[in-house]
């Protein structure tokens, strides 16, 4: 089914698909200036061409900063900017941010920015990526030119600290460069705790070797953190941002890879100064304490304890003293008492109540008929007094004596 | 690495060890005494590596040239 638009819906359809696209923004585009209009309103109006096409370009007043050069017809120009539709007219056309000279450089810059750009969003830029330098590496590699002033700059500032330092050659400019630069950064793997790259100043030729994309990717990759440190301090190159750290200089990068030695010289001083003088602290405390235990254990302190001791003893004998009394008083009452009850159903009571003990002459008690004979004296113990008797006849039976 | 050499990170790591339980000070004077000795030939360990500047550089391409050694 076919759909009617209205013109006006028609060129905003055809808008909106092309401003949505994102790879219709942020773009470079390269040709020639034609038809250039400065407005007095402050806008510039002009066509960008080549051979064989022109598109419609526009840049507002608001950016005129990003012009770098004053734009004239017929001039080659790189331009920065976006895709956009001008509805009223159903004209697509180029929306400038930036316009700078081509100098002929311009298809190279491009390809820097568009590598750039991809590597950043691919994530071989992220600051979380980076690794932390070691604070005392113990072998450095160097990727560089064995003859360039970058090497003996760099061997000069790591100076006397003592590491490992392996030189991995490379050729750092021309036709082969990039390869070279990535052999020996992988002939390093393993070898080293921290890698400098680096190369002196030039041309933007010679150092675009470093913007290449292998080159980027082999510094990523390493297996320790690299120091990237190429051309002066205003070049910028891809592997910088590859890096874990930029330096400006070769220099700089020695500087960050190595603390200075007498640096190090000062701290040890400092570390020795401090243990020593924990270990004599240490003992000044163990020393007051010996002192305090041996006050403790001081023959004053020992007889105060001892008088204490004996004073506790005394006080305890005290108690136990009149503990005893008491248990002595309370003991003979209670003997008393048993002695009473005793009293109570020995003899002499029953003696007293009638009865009467008989002994015999031999001592003993006399219970019954046969232990007598006729004419023997008998004693009889009464409750008062006693009888001395003789037996006149023994007799079995006991009747008629009750 | 020889067993009179030392590696300036792990050496500098334990002395900063043996700096702060000596300055802790709980410890034993038997301990104390052997922190203090650990601690003292380490440091001798580091200033001789500091001072054997004699410069170990090699080229993994062949010969190092003369004018870096």
């Amino acid at each position: 089914m076919s759909q009617i638009f209205t013109v006006t819906n028609l060129n905003e359809r055809i808008k909106a698909r092309l401003e949505n696209d994102p790879r219709l923004h942020d773009l470079w585009a390269q040709g020639e200036v034609s038809n250039f209009v400065h407005h007095r309103s402050g806008h510039m109006y002009f066509t960008l061409k080549d051979q064989d096409s022109q598109i419609s370009c526009v840049l507002f007043k608001g950016q005129a900063g990003g012009v770098e050069t004053e734009v004239r017809n017929g001039m080659n120009v790189l331009l920065f900017g976006d895709v956009a539709v001008y509805r009223p007219q159903g004209r697509v056309q180029l929306v400038a941010r930036a316009i700078k000279r081509d100098s002929g450089l311009g298809f190279r810059f491009m390809q820097f920015e568009a590598l750039k750009k991809r590597l950043e969003e691919e994530g071989l830029f992220d600051q979380e990526q980076k690794r932390p330098l070691p604070p005392y590496p113990e072998r450095i590699g160097i990727v560089t030119s064995l003859h360039g002033a970058a090497l003996r700059d760099v061997l000069r500032t790591i100076g006397s600290y003592p590491a490992r330092i392996i030189i991995s050659p490379a050729k750092v400019q021309g036709e082969g460069a990039e390869e070279s630069i990535v052999s020996a950064l992988f002939a390093l793997q393993g070898r080293t705790d921290l890698i400098i790259i680096c190369r002196g100043g030039g041309s933007a030729e010679d150092l675009w070797c470093f913007n290449s994309e292998v080159v980027a990717r082999a510094v990523y990759s390493c297996d320790s953190p690299v120091i990237s440190a190429v051309g002066h301090e205003t070049d910028v190159t891809i592997t910088d941002f590859a890096a874990d750290v930029r330096a400006a200089t070769p220099t700089a990068a020695a500087k960050i890879a190595v603390p200075d030695v007498a640096d190090l010289r000062i701290k040890l001083q400092q570390i020795q100064v401090r243990i020593a003088r924990a270990l004599w602290t240490d003992l000044e405390r163990k020393e007051e304490r010996m002192e305090y235990l041996q006050r403790s254990l001081s023959p004053a302190r020992m007889y105060s304890l001892t008088a204490d001791l004996r004073q506790r003893l005394d006080h305890l004998s005290d108690r136990l003293d009149s503990a005893m009394a008491r248990e002595l008083k309370e003991r003979r009452s209670r003997l008393d008492g048993i002695r009473g009850r005793l009293a109570a159903v020995s003899p002499q009571a029953t003696l007293q109540r009638g009865y009467a003990l008989v002994r015999s002459q031999r001592g003993g008690l006399v219970m019954a008929w046969e232990d007598v004979r006729p004419g023997e004296e008998l004693v009889l113990v009464l409750g008062r007094g006693g009888l001395r008797c003789r037996v006149m006849e023994c007799i079995e039976e006991r009747e008629g004596w009750e | 690495m020889s067993r009179e050499e030392v590696g300036l990170e792990e050496a500098l790591e334990e002395l900063e060890r043996i700096v702060s339980e000596l300055e802790g000070g709980k410890m034993s004077l038997e301990r104390s005494l052997e922190l203090y000795e650990r601690g003292m030939r380490l440091v001798r360990l580091c200033n001789l590596r500091l001072d054997s500047a004699q410069r170990r550089i090699e080229c993994l391409t062949g010969e190092v040239p003369s004018d870096l050694l």
